[in-house]
């Protein structure tokens, strides 16, 4: 059997290993002229790494956890030990912990209300969920209005929706969130760093898991090869490219649905990928450099979050007794001010930014920037986010095969639904129902 | 709404239980040993000032983390 596969992230990546490993004849066509989709690693030291975007995992991820033990790499604990920075508008201050500044009753209203709504959503189908077509209508920004919540939780929400899902809550629905929140293991699993989805990084970046699934399946895999087209009738695919045409039994689409949306379909197909509603997830990272984490000779866990920005949350991602990093996350409404600046002016933002948050730093040797809004190839990161409608318009087709096409992607996983662990989650999914078909 | 003073330890053992997810809470686990964090303190400080009345800061909370001392905070308040 001779399959395609369209896209060589994780998805596509471990859909291709999985049908290779079946014995068919695999092609994974990849449009950068490199592998890892979103993620991808940055040398912050020479052979020291940090990741530009997906980074973190926890002990729930099992699917990502197995992939690493096979591959034969080892993951880093995170840590968050020291006092964290906090900026909300009065000037930074130093808390214990990661307990910021804001009325602590007022957030607890708010996480309440979050966990009503996480507890009620269908994980597994949330355009099922009691009063879904409600839930899909409405943003999350306007749910926020709808509580009545005290200042401080209005204040906080965006900051937390940024950090979890990259989004501004005018972007997504409140069923999006709420299954976001509900896939990604609970909203407890889902910001905590120890015993979290945040408890560990892969030694040596994430980008280590494509860069060693494609050494393994060797020249099958194409670089700079976008996919224009694709064609099929009853006895097969043909796939254009810019380059040549590919011929197959079944193809796997693994890429972001406003990507897969980009590709021409003959028969066309009874439904799109994404709607006008449909947004990119707004990350930017920023990793910050320094000799080795000074911050830490301050009682300072590296940690900070900040309502002004550019950057609204720093953590510290030093690799093991080496060069001090400090990732800062520009997300939601931030992010998209932020890319629309130009590289210098960027830069002058953060350095800011970081002055007035650390003021007993030294600046930062380096910084380097990885723009997710603005990679052709990406369109967002972490993943797209389902604005109003999109759940109850694109849920019950998410792996609905069209015809010899199948669908890849960490949006296409209700479990662990824009995650490294959704998104590998997909490629087995996907390799079985081409095995079966 | 019941008056701070009629709180109990089994009151606060209850909700303790309820937000950490575990059964294993006595009048004297502390919070924070048990697996909770910041997100679920303010769960713990938001139900307290539902059902008291009694508005509790997180110091206040990491400093009487254990069912029994956050009874006695809360009967005694403000203290």
């Amino acid at each position: 059997m001779r399959i395609v596969v369209v896209g060589a992230g994780l998805a596509g990546l471990t859909a291709a290993t999985d049908l290779a490993a079946d014995g068919a004849e695999v092609t994974v066509l990849e449009a950068r002229n490199r592998v890892g989709g979103r993620t991808r690693g940055v040398e912050v030291a020479p052979g020291q790494w940090a990741d530009g975007g997906a980074a973190y995992l926890g002990h729930r991820h099992t699917e990502l956890g197995s992939l690493i033990r096979r591959l034969g790499l080892a993951t880093v604990a995170t840590t968050m030990t020291g006092r964290s920075r906090f900026s909300f508008g009065d000037g930074p201050q130093s808390t214990d912990g990661r307990f910021p500044p804001l009325n602590a009753t007022a957030l607890g209203d708010l996480f309440d209300r979050l966990y009503e709504l996480t507890a009620a959503v269908r994980p597994d189908a949330p355009w099922l969920t009691p009063d879904a077509a409600r839930l899909d209508r409405q943003t999350a920004a306007g749910w926020l209005d709808g509580t009545g919540v005290h200042d401080d939780a209005r204040r906080f929400f965006p900051l937390f929706l940024g950090e979890m899902m990259a989004a501004d809550p005018a972007d997504v629905s409140v069923l999006h969130m709420a299954f976001y929140l509900r896939s990604g293991g609970g909203i407890r699993y889902l910001n905590a760093f120890a015993g979290g989805a945040q408890a560990a990084r892969v030694y040596g970046g994430a980008h280590q898991l494509c860069d060693l699934l494609a050494a393994k399946l060797g020249d099958r895999v194409r670089l700079a090869e976008p996919v224009r087209w694709i064609d099929q009738d009853g006895t097969g695919v043909s796939v254009r490219t810019d380059r040549a045409y590919h011929q197959a039994d079944a193809v796997v689409v693994a890429v972001p649905p406003v990507l897969a949306d980009a590709i021409e379909f003959d028969p066309v197909r009874p439904a799109r990928r994404a709607t006008a509603a449909t947004g990119r997830g707004c990350a930017i990272k920023v990793q910050l450099v320094y000799p080795a984490p000074l911050w830490r000779d301050h009682g300072l866990s590296g940690w900070s979050v900040s309502a002004d920005g550019p950057l609204q949350s720093t953590v510290d991602d030093s690799p093991p007794g080496g060069a001090g990093v400090l990732t800062g996350f520009v997300t939601g409404r931030q992010a998209r001010t932020f890319a629309r600046l130009d590289d210098k002016s960027r830069r002058a933002a953060v350095r800011a930014q970081i002055q007035r948050l650390f003021p007993g730093l030294p600046a930062p040797g380096r910084l380097v920037i990885t723009d997710w809004l603005s990679e052709p190839y990406s369109r967002g990161c972490y993943a797209a986010l389902f604005g109003p409608g999109d759940w109850l318009a694109l849920g019950p087709r998410l792996t609905v095969p069209h015809g010899r096409v199948h669908w890849a992607g960490t949006e296409t996983s209700t479990e662990f639904f824009g995650l490294m662990e959704g998104a590998i989650r997909s490629g087995h999914r996907a390799a079985q129902q081409v095995a079966a078909a | 709404m019941p008056a701070p003073s009629t709180v109990t330890v089994d009151d606060m053992v209850g909700l303790f239980q309820r937000i950490l997810e575990t059964d294993g809470v006595g009048p004297d686990s502390d919070f924070f040993d048990q697996g909770g964090d910041s997100l679920l303190a303010t769960r713990v400080l938001s139900a307290v000032a539902r059902q008291y009345d009694v508005e509790l800061t997180f110091i206040q909370l990491i400093d009487a983390a254990s069912p029994a001392a956050l009874t006695k905070l809360i009967k005694n308040f403000p203290g």
